[in-house]
């Protein structure tokens, strides 16, 4: 019933009222003519209201005529009737069509490139490869072969051992897993020596193959030749043989690095006043609005917030608005104690450090000395003292 | 002769009788549907406020309270309130309202 109701609302149909004195005459003759009528409800003795189609509707001027009957709408309903309403309003029906072909224009460009996975490998050197593979914000998506896309990019960039390129929506979406870069081993059946990874005082040195040429307690430093793969034959001196040497030397290492503090810091505190200014971004260009103030704090910080149009997770568009904040700041000076001067000194001199020293190095002492220099700044020296294997193989006759 | 004729007459008629006799227990015995093959209204009722009338002849008379409709075996006279024609076509016809009586006159 649902399905007839939807039916004859897309068909579109009239209610009508018919007057005369024949009305069982004219719905016979109806009937005969294939006129479908429905929903008959008879109001008096000589009026009844109907509903028939528009098609229908056509028909039943000479079955009134032959009746004797008067024929009247009293309402039209129905798709044909909305979309007849419409059809003068040309500009809304242009905009409406315009709308649909802009966002489908829109949604046939990337404008939008997301890379993900990397972390020695920077993301610009990724797009800038990217963009000469012909993939940037603003090329049109169709006919980009994304294999070949994914194969060329781990290609070109060595560092990445996988790539995945995808377009969703109007986003390019690159996953990369990066290679470990393998130690350049030598092979084992090559003649080769090992010399200091850096300088260094010998703590041990254990040899399974080759010559040793340093002893305990001996400082070395980098470049060093530790033990040698060349063995002279003690018995007929001139005669000598290549092997490929294996040994453990392990070494006491230091690293220092230092770190300053001024005791007195000048602290910006935001006021709280605040200027927000708009900038419109239209394919990649910035164009400042009109109603932009101009600032006149004395000092300020600024933050830039981006909001692009985006409909669902894959669909940006070219088109965002750039907010740039700009706070008041108030410059409170500020006094640092000795002692937490000293803590923040050392702490920055360590995080140096960590970034430094090898991750299998064992770290045995550390020292860390102030000092307090003029201006009242303070500085920390840290010297971390470590025990790590630093023998390094190298070919024999090789650079 | 004229008795003759008068005879003839007869199993004349006869014979048309058992025909349709033969074909309505052929249709019964082969179960076909008989609204089709012998011309017969079929009316289905859901209640007493909805009726489907096939294979009707026209519409004799409509008002609010009362439908009769011409079928090829007499009149089906329809009493009750609030009667509408739901949807009309040639060969069917859907009544709703509450159906008061119906009655078959020969």
């Amino acid at each position: 019933m649902l399905l007839l109701t939807l039916w004859n609302y897309l068909r579109g149909y009239v209610i009508i009222l018919v007057e005369g004195y024949f009305l069982e005459r004219f719905i016979n003759i109806c009937t005969h003519r294939q006129i479908f009528l429905w929903d008959i409800k008879r109001r008096n003795n000589y009026v009844m209201t109907l509903k028939v189609s528009i098609k229908g509707f056509k028909m039943l001027r000479p079955v009134a005529r032959k009746t004797d009957s008067r024929v009247k709408i009293i309402e039209k309903r129905g798709l044909p009737f909305v979309l007849h309403r419409y059809k003068r309003r040309k500009t809304f029906a242009v905009g409406a069509v315009l709308f649909f072909i802009i966002i489908n224009v829109l949604a046939s460009f990337i404008w939008s490139i997301e890379v993900s996975g990397n972390k020695d490998v920077r993301s610009a050197d990724i797009l800038k490869q990217l963009e000469a593979l012909g993939v940037k914000p603003g090329t049109i998506k169709y006919g980009i072969d994304v294999n070949k896309i994914a194969n060329k990019l781990m290609l070109e960039i060595k560092e990445l051992s996988w790539v995945s390129f995808e377009i969703s929506g109007t986003v390019a979406k690159v996953y990369v897993e990066e290679r470990r870069q393998p130690p350049e081993l030598v092979d084992k059946d090559t003649p080769c020596d090992i010399v200091a990874e850096r300088d260094g005082v010998i703590y041990s040195i254990v040899v399974k193959s080759g010559q040793e040429v340093v002893k305990k307690g001996d400082s070395v430093v980098k470049g060093q030749l530790l033990v040698s793969g060349t063995i002279e034959n003690q018995h007929e001196p001139g005669q000598k043989w290549l092997v490929h040497s294996i040994a453990e030397v392990k070494a006491r290492t230091w690293y220092e690095e230092s770190s300053t503090v001024n005791l007195r810091t000048v602290d910006a505190v935001r006021t709280g006043k605040v200027i927000n200014n708009y900038i419109l971004l239209l394919f990649n260009k910035k164009i400042k609005l009109p109603i932009n103030k101009s600032i006149d704090f004395q000092n300020y910080d600024k933050v830039e917030l981006k909001k692009v149009m985006r409909i669902g997770e894959n669909f940006i568009f070219p088109i965002g608005i750039i907010i740039e904040q700009y706070h008041e700041n108030m410059l409170v000076e500020k006094e640092l104690s000795v002692d937490e001067a000293k803590d923040i000194a050392k702490e920055n001199a360590l995080k140096k450090l960590v970034k430094i020293i090898p991750y299998d190095a064992q770290i045995i002492n550390q020292r860390v000395t102030y000092s307090q220099g003029e201006n009242d700044v303070i500085t920390a020296n840290v010297i971390i003292e470590c025990l790590e294997d630093i023998g390094i193989t190298k070919k024999i006759g090789g650079e | 002769m004229a008795r003759l004729r008068r005879n003839k007459n007869k199993s004349q008629k006869k014979d048309n009788k058992s025909d349709a006799g033969f074909r309505e227990k052929l249709v019964e015995a082969l179960e076909l549907p008989k609204e089709i093959l012998l011309d017969m209204t079929k009316l289905t009722m859901l209640g007493n406020n909805n009726l489907v009338i096939e294979n009707y002849k026209g519409i004799v008379e409509y008002e609010n309270d009362r439908i009769r409709i011409n079928t090829a075996k007499g009149l089906i006279r329809i009493q009750g309130e609030d009667l509408k024609i739901k949807e009309i076509t040639s060969e069917d016809i859907m009544i709703s309202g509450r159906i008061g009586s119906l009655e078959f006159l020969e």
